[in-house]
């Protein structure tokens, strides 16, 4: 008799059906796997038979044939356990009554016939309810991510037993809750200790800091060692607006595929990556053997990537980054296929002013030529410097030289003001397929960001004083935009213009 | 060319005479035109035995050597400015060793007008880097401004001056070579619109002693040397020393106590240096009026944050924003108009100061 079971495969964030079919036929005993099977798909024979054996079950001494379909689709991992034996106890008629129709069955088993838990089950439960499929039986221990899917019925057990005695109706399993994706459980669970509160003066890198998140630029930090450039990033995601489900949906899924999931099973805050520099490519933008795994750009989906001593990176890992800002995804090839990940993130980088790394420094005095400084600065390409928005200098001002010293404001006053400059943008762009200011193009900056006669010529003073490069026009109009947002003024005016002049420490010095 | 002309350029480019000789043998003959002519004769006496015997050679040979060489200048479009040249600096005489033949590229009107000399390291603060390119654009406008052509206070100079294209900048190395290196499109341009020279036609490379033989000529070369930074043991402080041994006048940057780039600017004033704030003081000095610029107009907002700034040295964007009492971002606005007005300058870590 032969059975037919549905699970499913992993290709990049998209869960591909795959058929089990299992035949147990007269003859020589044998247990034979075809449909392209990994090693550890081929080891799963001696995990279904013990967990058969230890749950009750009976492994059918016969001619066991098990195929997977599609064949030329390379199948990897240990999720098809709960399928293969679902399936051989299908085939070998100790199933009956049981309606499999519909089910899809996926589950890691162990020796004793538990059921561990698989990763990337969300985006497998997303693409299966996208074909057609309704009824899941997973692994108890991924209920928590499971139950952000409405719409399905997820029955969660803990062991095989648990699944059979469910199939044949002795004993159902309730099926899962859905949860509400709600505030609470985005503030569940590891609260971030990051609060721009806690930042000790730091006025200009703060302002900054709310220009970038406002309009989705791309932020450098410049300052000596030990001026906080760490922990402003860090406060990053605190100002970013709130996640919505769709995107934490999506950055889940991510997360899910990557097997770094919480025990939340959701991830409800804004990512905060921080590769260190000695990073290589394939780590950065993904990769793998046959199948590519996400690389840090992707798990920053949404939240920020933090790259600390950006010089020290190296050249070809930085240029590859290029791509990826962009367009937002990357797309990585490999023998097994071409893998695109979603790669949306809000870079920010911090760097020393120089090779001494004192430059500015209140307390000691820079000891570095004009052309070791220049030389520093030449590491990070130009093109990777034009995709950055705003470059500001983080200072070690002590607190004695401010003397009417407030506590800084907190995170939430500023996400507020954030929130409105977003809102702004929302509306402007709701036609235009892009979201903040810093996605704009040619087409939208001759739209939105029509310049004052005054402000037209503001620019040009400063290109000629200033000596900027010519790529760095779109950019200052671009940070003007967010500020004037952030003003709520509809036109940009002089002054949001000098000040987005003075986030060009950069330009300045070429 | 005359013969004159034509012994210095032989003695210092065709022979491996060093100075010391070439000057034994100009004494010798009283005329260099006659040592031109009889070399063999006074060679025999006044050198030692075993370079007495290197240059046998008749005065065709030698015409035909020096023949050879202007062509190649020419070429080349450089020329060389010797002793016996009718546009041979003046100044450059008093200076120890006064070189016999200097070599240029460019405009060599330049060499018959007055000059003045502006120097500063290589680590020169911001603030003093902008004030130089400030002074050497105004003093530019009387003066041929001669300087170096390193980074830093020398860069600084020649931007000031380069759009007048009364600039001179001495090279320690051959008029092939660039040192630094990173410099070289710079020197190309000056070649163009100003003057390029150097004691060496073709290729030299630096030594120990390179720059210190270069300090002399531009202490020499000009009526006054400005300072704009030197640290304790800077070799501006050479050029300016030189200066104050030919009598020219040095003029320095004031600097605060503890500023490690300019403890020798502040070591000169105590030996009596003069103290400049700005161009005028310098242009004055030679009796020459400025020509006043426009009043720029100032918004309110300017006007007090220049207040301020006028007030105290160097300040931090936050501090003027807290004295002016503006937003940080409103001050950043404002100091950004007035550096784009030319009159602040930024220096690393926020800080502003005033021109």
């Amino acid at each position: 008799m032969v059975s037919k079971i549905i699970c499913y495969a992993l290709n990049g964030l998209d869960g591909v059906p795959v058929e089990v079919e299992t035949d147990v036929n007269k003859g020589v005993p044998q247990y034979e796997m075809v449909g392209l099977p990994d090693t550890a798909v081929k080891e799963s024979k001696e995990r279904v038979r013990s967990a058969l054996k230890n749950s009750g079950l009976l492994f059918p001494i016969n001619k066991i044939t098990i195929n997977f379909a599609p064949a030329d689709l390379k199948k990897e991992g240990a999720s098809f356990d709960l399928a293969v034996a679902i399936s051989l106890l299908k085939a070998s008629e100790q199933l009956v009554g049981a309606d499999l129709n519909g089910i899809v069955f996926l589950g890691e088993l162990a020796l004793g016939g538990e059921l561990r838990p698989v990763s990337g089950l969300l985006p497998i439960l997303i693409s299966a309810k996208g074909h057609g499929y309704r009824k899941f039986i997973i692994p108890a221990a991924n209920a928590k991510e499971a139950s952000f899917m409405g719409g399905a019925e997820i029955y969660p057990a803990h062991s095989l037993t648990e699944v059979v005695k469910h199939l044949v109706g002795v004993e159902k399993i309730p099926p899962l809750q859905t949860e509400e994706f709600v505030v609470s459980v985005r503030t569940a669970g590891k609260k971030s200790s990051a609060d721009l509160k806690y930042v000790k003066g730091q006025p200009v890198a703060r302002r900054a800091l709310e220009i970038a998140v406002a309009g989705g630029h791309n932020l450098l930090m410049v300052g000596p060692p030990g001026t906080g450039k760490t922990m402003l990033a860090r406060c990053l995601p605190t100002v970013m607006p709130d996640l919505t489900f769709d995107e934490a949906l999506e950055i889940t899924k991510i997360h899910s595929v990557a097997g770094m999931l919480g025990d939340e099973g959701i991830v409800g805050v804004r990512p905060f990556r921080t590769p260190h520099h000695t990073a290589t490519t394939v780590s950065m933008c993904g990769g793998g053997n046959r199948i590519v795994h996400p690389g840090e750009i992707s798990l920053a989906h949404g939240g920020v990537l933090f790259l600390d001593e950006l010089p020290e990176y190296k050249r070809s890992t930085l240029e590859a980054l290029r791509q990826p800002l962009e367009d937002g995804c990357i797309s990585v090839s490999r023998a097994g296929g071409t893998f695109t990940y979603p790669s949306r993130f809000m870079l920010c980088a911090s760097m020393n002013p120089c090779p001494c790394g004192n430059y500015g420094s209140a307390e000691r005095t820079c000891s570095c030529t004009a052309s070791e400084i220049r030389r520093y600065r030449k590491k990070v390409s130009g093109p990777l410097l034009d995709r950055i928005d705003l470059q500001v200098e983080v200072d070690n001002i002590t607190y004695d030289e401010l003397t009417s010293a407030e506590e800084g404001e907190s995170s939430a006053a500023v996400k507020e003001r954030v929130n409105g400059a977003r809102r702004i943008q929302h509306a402007r762009f709701k036609d235009c397929g892009i979201n903040t200011n810093a996605e704009m193009g040619e087409r939208e900056l001759s739209t939105f960001c029509t310049l004052s006669r005054e402000g037209d010529d503001i620019l040009r003073a400063t290109f000629e004083k200033l000596h900027l490069s010519a790529r760095a026009r779109s950019r200052i109009v671009k940070v003007a935009r967010t500020i004037a947002d952030l003003d709520s003024s509809d036109r940009i005016l002089p002054k949001h213009v000098y000040e987005a002049v003075s986030y060009r420490i950069y330009d300045k010095m070429d | 060319m005359t013969q004159e002309e034509k012994c210095y350029l032989w003695l210092t480019a065709c022979t491996k005479l060093d100075y010391g000789e070439r000057v034994a043998l100009l004494n010798a003959a009283e005329n260099p035109a006659l040592l031109f002519r009889e070399f063999e004769k006074f060679s025999k006496t006044v050198l030692k035995e075993d370079r007495n015997g290197l240059y046998i050679s008749d005065v065709s040979a030698r015409e035909k050597e020096v023949n050879a060489l202007s062509e190649r200048l020419e070429r080349k479009n450089r020329f060389a400015v010797t002793m016996a040249s009718s546009d041979y600096p003046e100044g450059l005489r008093h200076v120890f060793e006064p070189p016999h033949v200097l070599y240029g590229k460019g405009n060599r009107e330049l060499l018959k007008r007055e000059k003045f000399c502006i120097v500063g390291s290589r680590i020169t603060p911001p603030w003093a880097e902008q004030a130089g390119r400030k002074f050497a654009e105004e003093i530019a406008d009387k003066f041929v401004i001669v300087t170096g052509i390193a980074e830093g206070g020398d860069s600084a100079a020649i931007s000031g001056a380069f759009e007048s294209g009364n600039i001179i900048c001495v090279l320690p190395c051959g008029l092939d070579d660039c040192y630094p290196a990173s410099q070289v499109a710079l020197k190309e341009k000056i070649a163009r619109k100003g003057l390029l020279l150097s004691e060496f036609p073709f290729q030299e490379r630096v030594h120990k002693g390179s720059f210190h033989a270069r300090n002399r000529i531009l202490a020499g070369l000009a009526k006054g040397v400005l300072v704009i930074s030197a640290g304790c043991r800077s070799g501006t402080l050479i050029t300016a020393n030189c200066a104050l041994d030919s009598g020219k006048d040095v003029f320095v940057f004031p600097y605060n106590l503890g500023v490690k780039q300019g403890e020798g600017c502040n070591n000169l004033v105590k030996t009596g240096a003069f103290l400049v704030t700005e161009a005028e003081d310098i242009l004055s000095f030679y009796g020459y009026t400025a020509v006043k610029k426009q009043a720029v107009v100032l918004g309110r907002e300017e006007t007090l944050v220049m207040e301020i700034l006028s007030q105290s040295g160097e300040l931090h964007a936050a501090v003027i924003a807290e004295r002016a009492g503006l937003q940080v971002f409103e001050a950043a606005a404002t100091l950004s108009s007035l550096e784009l007005k030319g009159l602040v300058t930024k220096s690393g870590g926020n800080k502003y100061s005033a021109l």
